[in-house]
């Protein structure tokens, strides 16, 4: 290890954060495969998730995006039905994206070593209501090797839970060890 | 590079005003972009996981033999989403199109901006389809994220 690179190199911490976060990284060891052993094409992997105002804000605070449609919720009003050119308040328009990586890797257990999301190829369909359940599908369609390196292919769909209505449609790569 | 007239922005539009693509936009014009740290806290948030500590621990990250640790590429995507719905409004949440490949790893404490262009602008019912180049780069010019939008404005 470079000596000069430390747990604390990029933020503070004191010796019982250091101590905390040397103990869990030692946790997250665990034998595993790597996603290309793990996943056949054909796989489907799918999850319902409920988008809730709140997680809506985590995610846009993740990413420091303060756009005012996708708020709703608000500290001291709480839950409210928000604003947009929609009506109320929408989800951001990658967000569920970012969902579908966990599906793919909620499927994976253990954690799929040495696994990178390379490509999206993303239809918005239609504005996504904060509040929504959606079901996000994703299948495994193609194994493929490039340059060297190993890719799994998946195409994606969100859907409302209750309407059916497609939200987006996806295709993604995951690069594979 | 193309931007907006002078004569046709002033200090009472709203952002919104002064900044989003219109039917009358035209090939050639350059979106301004947002700019973000690659900042260690947001990059360790457990909205990414936090089960690859290549995202978030230096230590773990020199181990792997990267240089520092690097970025979910949802962020990038995200921070593009950003400028385009700046600029698309509306337009980006229905009927669009967003592709993107990650060209470079964005390492922590990197300053990222994106940049977009329009390449292309055809005639789509009542509107027109418009498509943008977009990208993310570092301070250096580096790119990180290449990739197009497409949507329809004014339909």
């Amino acid at each position: 290890m470079n000596k000069s690179i430390a747990t604390d190199s990029l933020r503070p911490m004191t010796e019982v954060q250091v101590r905390q976060t040397r103990e869990f990284i030692e946790s997250l060891k665990e034998d595993c495969q790597t996603y290309w052993d793990m996943v056949e094409v054909g796989d489907v992997l799918s999850r319902d998730l409920t988008i809730t105002p709140e997680l809506v804000i985590l995610y846009a605070d993740a990413v420091e995006d303060y756009t005012p449609w996708y708020e709703g919720w608000k500290m001291n009003t709480w839950r409210i039905e928000g604003e947009s050119p929609f009506g109320g308040a929408i989800v951001p328009p990658m967000m569920v994206s970012h969902f579908v990586l966990s599906v793919q890797f909620d499927h994976t257990k253990p954690f799929a070593i040495g696994s990178v999301h390379t490509m999206h190829e993303t239809e918005l369909h239609e504005p996504i209501p904060v509040g929504a359940t959606v079901t996000i599908s994703a299948k495994a369609v193609d194994k493929y090797e490039k340059r060297g390196r190993r890719y799994v292919r998946h195409e994606v769909t969100v859907t409302d839970v209750n309407s059916g209505l497609l939200y987006m449609r996806e295709l993604r790569d995951i690069m594979s060890l | 590079m193309l931007k907006r007239m002078d004569n046709q922005m002033n200090d009472q539009m709203t952002a919104e005003e002064a900044y989003r693509i219109t039917p009358d936009t035209p090939v050639g014009f350059e979106l301004i972009g947002v700019k973000k740290k690659a900042a260690i806290q947001l990059m360790g948030s457990r909205l990414w996981g936090r089960f690859n500590p290549n995202h978030w621990d230096p230590v773990y990250a020199d181990e792997t033999g990267l240089d520092a640790p690097i970025q979910t590429g949802e962020m990038s995507s995200a921070y593009i989403a950003e400028m385009c719905v700046n600029y698309l409004g509306a337009a980006m949440f229905k009927g669009a199109r967003f592709n993107c490949k990650y060209v470079a790893s964005i390492l922590a404490n990197e300053i990222i901006e994106t940049g977009g262009r329009v390449t292309a602008k055809e005639p789509d019912g009542d509107g027109y389809r418009f498509t943008l180049e977009v990208w993310a780069k570092n301070d250096a010019g580096q790119l990180k994220s290449i990739g197009s939008v497409e949507a329809t404005v004014g339909a």
